[in-house]
């Protein structure tokens, strides 16, 4: 499986995605959600496709084509979405909704909000509301991340391999939680807890958790000093890890 | 009982994360046991029993990993290395214990037929594979999942810094699956080199599965058929279970043998024996480190083997094994907690009934540890022959309340 491919399918079905909680967690975002009734494809020749519907303020993503989308947006190769994703000067073929391109505009801009949460500035990080709202956006994306990387990655099939089934929560100390399904190497990640977790990676509170993000953290001396905490089926957790570590190497640009 | 607190450990960590990577590398970082709840830093043992930093005293079932078989400090080996220090360790050219330690083992183990010396098990099982690519000029070699084999890029279960070409030629089966091993052999007909599998399977965070009634003849004969080299890794078994090692326990023959922890009670030597027919093979592989003919260590590896005849140690340590394993049994049906135990009696392992997760484990450990005796909840556990029935009593007496703990925590 080719980068882009790999990069594509993170950007459409990990990143996009994260709308949902920029929705959830963003003033802004929620006005403008509240604004729109659309539902917006991207589609990759021989890749992947996404639909993101926007109704009534809340946003939902879905893999696929689900719905008949109002604007949908082709991209005839993996190398041409990741592109767009980078900030290069790319151009869709949009082969549904011209009349609504319009609405474009603001759907954009949701999705510059979301690049600041899970980009963030020094400053940006400042505000612990921001803070903890990067934190569960970008863990949702590394989680959700994981998948793909299981999937496509040929790297890491040999920990794909070594994946044993069982639920795995992931939680920041007064922050946001999110969860892993592991059923026969497929993984499902759902935001918010889960109830006994067969392992569970335990943030010490958002700070580090942020940090940890941004790799600044020595994981393993993090979980030495407390900072991190990690009990249950540890293997679980290492291997998920290595998951997530390889969604942030495609991720850098 | 007084629960033990961690402070100087946690101090001293904080001091080494500043300066080291992790802290603590490898399996030795706290993240492998219980953190918080363990010790992090030793700082001297005497007999079954060590000291960490912050003074708390432990009766000891981890054994450095393994290594410390006769007790910490032990005076025989102490002398042995003394000794050889005096006069020098590490010169241009081995010393003549290398050749004395090399002659004890050829004689101690039925099949071999040469010796040679390494630092670490890595050290050996690598050469290992080697030996029997060389030998065999093929590439592939077949290993259990979940087996631990050292941390050399062909065999690490770490993650960090592999390429695929690392392990691309290694294979795995399911431990005690001939037929599975058998298929695999005949879908790489002509490049199997060898075969490496330890003498019982001993995965971390697993229970132990001795062998199958069979199994290791079927992989004898799968090896024989398709001129395999059948290497026991032994690095962790090996002078646990009997003294000419562990296959004579288990009653099969391998091509090679590798051998490292118990072999000089913590000083770091590591060996390999093998048959005749591989000594050219063996020969051939640049096999060499700076320190792999200190005499220092070679010395203490004489005295350890000769001790461990001597006084008739893995004997003992089966009977105080089986001494630990049985009282746990009754303890555990006292409390109503359902425990599985494991692997032979001088290597045992606990994990409890009822989950899958550790959880219990974790819980039993850190708190076992929490009152001055090492178990450790994912990796199985060493006996040494400085166990006595008096430190068996103690470590009971703490298993004790620790069932009582967990059970008040998880019912069962």
């Amino acid at each position: 499986m080719n980068k882009a491919r790999i990069k594509a399918n993170l950007y459409l079905y990990a990143v996009l995605p994260r709308l949902e909680e920029l929705a959830k967690l963003d003033d802004e975002a929620r006005r403008i959600a509240g604004e729109l009734d659309l539902v917006v494809q991207f589609v990759v020749n021989a890749g992947p496709a996404v639909q993101i519907a926007i109704k009534n303020g809340e946003i939902k993503a879905h893999r696929g084509k689900v719905v008949k989308p109002g604007v949908a947006l082709f991209f005839h190769s993996c190398d041409q979405l990741v592109r767009m994703f980078n900030q290069e000067t790319v151009i869709p073929i949009p082969y549904r909704g011209f009349t609504k391109l319009p609405l474009m505009k603001k759907f954009t801009r949701l999705t510059e909000i979301l690049t600041r949460y899970l980009e963030p500035s020094d400053e940006d990080l400042k505000d612990p509301k921001f803070k903890a709202a990067h934190v569960e956006m970008s863990l949702m994306v590394g989680m959700a991340g994981a998948r793909e990387i299981a999937d496509l990655d040929p790297k890491m099939q040999k920990v794909v391999k070594k994946l044993p089934n069982g639920t795995l929560l992931f939680q920041v100390e007064g922050g946001p939680s999110a969860h892993v399904i592991v059923d026969n190497r497929r993984i499902f990640a759902l935001n918010g807890p889960i109830s006994d977790p067969v392992g569970t990676l335990t943030l010490k509170n958002v700070d580090i958790a942020a940090d940890v993000m941004a790799k600044k953290v020595d994981t393993f001396a993090a979980l030495g000093i407390g900072d991190i905490k990690v009990s249950g089926l540890i293997p679980l957790v290492d291997e998920f890890n290595a998951l997530m570590d390889r969604v942030s190497y495609f991720l850098m640009k | 009982m007084t629960e033990y607190k961690f402070n100087e450990s946690m101090a001293m960590f904080q001091r080494a994360a500043a300066v080291i990577p992790s802290g603590i590398s490898g399996n030795k970082n706290p993240a492998f046991a219980v953190p918080g709840s363990f010790p992090y830093f030793a700082v001297r043992g005497q007999d079954c029993r060590y000291w960490d930093v912050d003074g708390n005293e432990y009766i000891d079932y981890l054994c450095g990993y393994g290594p410390i078989v006769l007790g910490f400090n032990h005076p025989g080996i102490e002398a042995a290395a003394a000794k050889q220090r005096e006069v020098g360790g590490v010169f241009n050219h081995p010393t003549p214990l290398s050749v004395e330690l090399a002659e004890k083992m050829v004689g101690l183990i039925p099949f071999a037929d040469w010796a040679a010396f390494g630092r670490n098990g890595s050290d050996v099982t690598t050469y290992a594979i080697q030996a029997a690519r060389e030998y065999t000029q093929r590439r592939k070699i077949i290993m259990a999942k979940g087996a631990y084999h050292g941390s050399h890029a062909w065999c690490t279960p770490g993650h960090g810094g592999l390429i695929d070409e690392d392990y691309r030629q290694v294979l795995t089966f399911t431990w005690n699956d001939a037929d599975e091993l058998a298929d695999l052999v005949k879908a790489n007909e002509g490049d199997v080199a060898g075969i490496i599998l330890t003498p019982y399977h001993h995965p971390a965070f697993g229970d132990q599965i001795l062998p199958a009634p069979g199994f290791l003849a079927d992989v004898r004969r799968i090896c024989d058929e398709h001129d395999i080299v059948l290497i026991c890794d032994d690095v962790r078994a090996g002078f646990r279970l009997d003294i000419r090692g562990s296959h004579e326990y288990f009653g099969f023959q391998p091509d090679i043998s590798t051998y490292c922890k118990a072999i000089a009670n913590g000083y770091c030597v590591s060996a390999i024996v093998g048959r005749d027919k591989l000594k050219n093979a063996a020969s051939n592989v640049f096999f060499t480190g700076t320190y792999y003919t200190s005499a220092v260590e070679i010395a203490a590896a004489i005295a350890c083997i000769d001790i461990l005849q001597e006084t008739k140690g893995i004997e003992k340590m089966l009977k105080h094994g089986q001494m630990l394993m049985d009282g746990l049994r009754k303890l555990s049906e006292s409390h109503g907690v359902g425990i599985r135990l494991s692997g032979p009696p001088s290597i045992p392992y606990m994990t409890f009934a009822k989950e899958t997760n550790f959880r219990r484990s974790q819980l039993f450990s850190g708190e076992c540890a929490k009152r001055g005796v090492i178990f450790h909840p994912h990796h199985n556990w060493f006996l040494m022959t400085a166990h006595e029935e008096e430190h068996i009593q103690k470590t009971l007496d703490v298993a004790d309340e620790c069932f009582g703990i967990v059970k008040k925590e998880f019912g069962e």
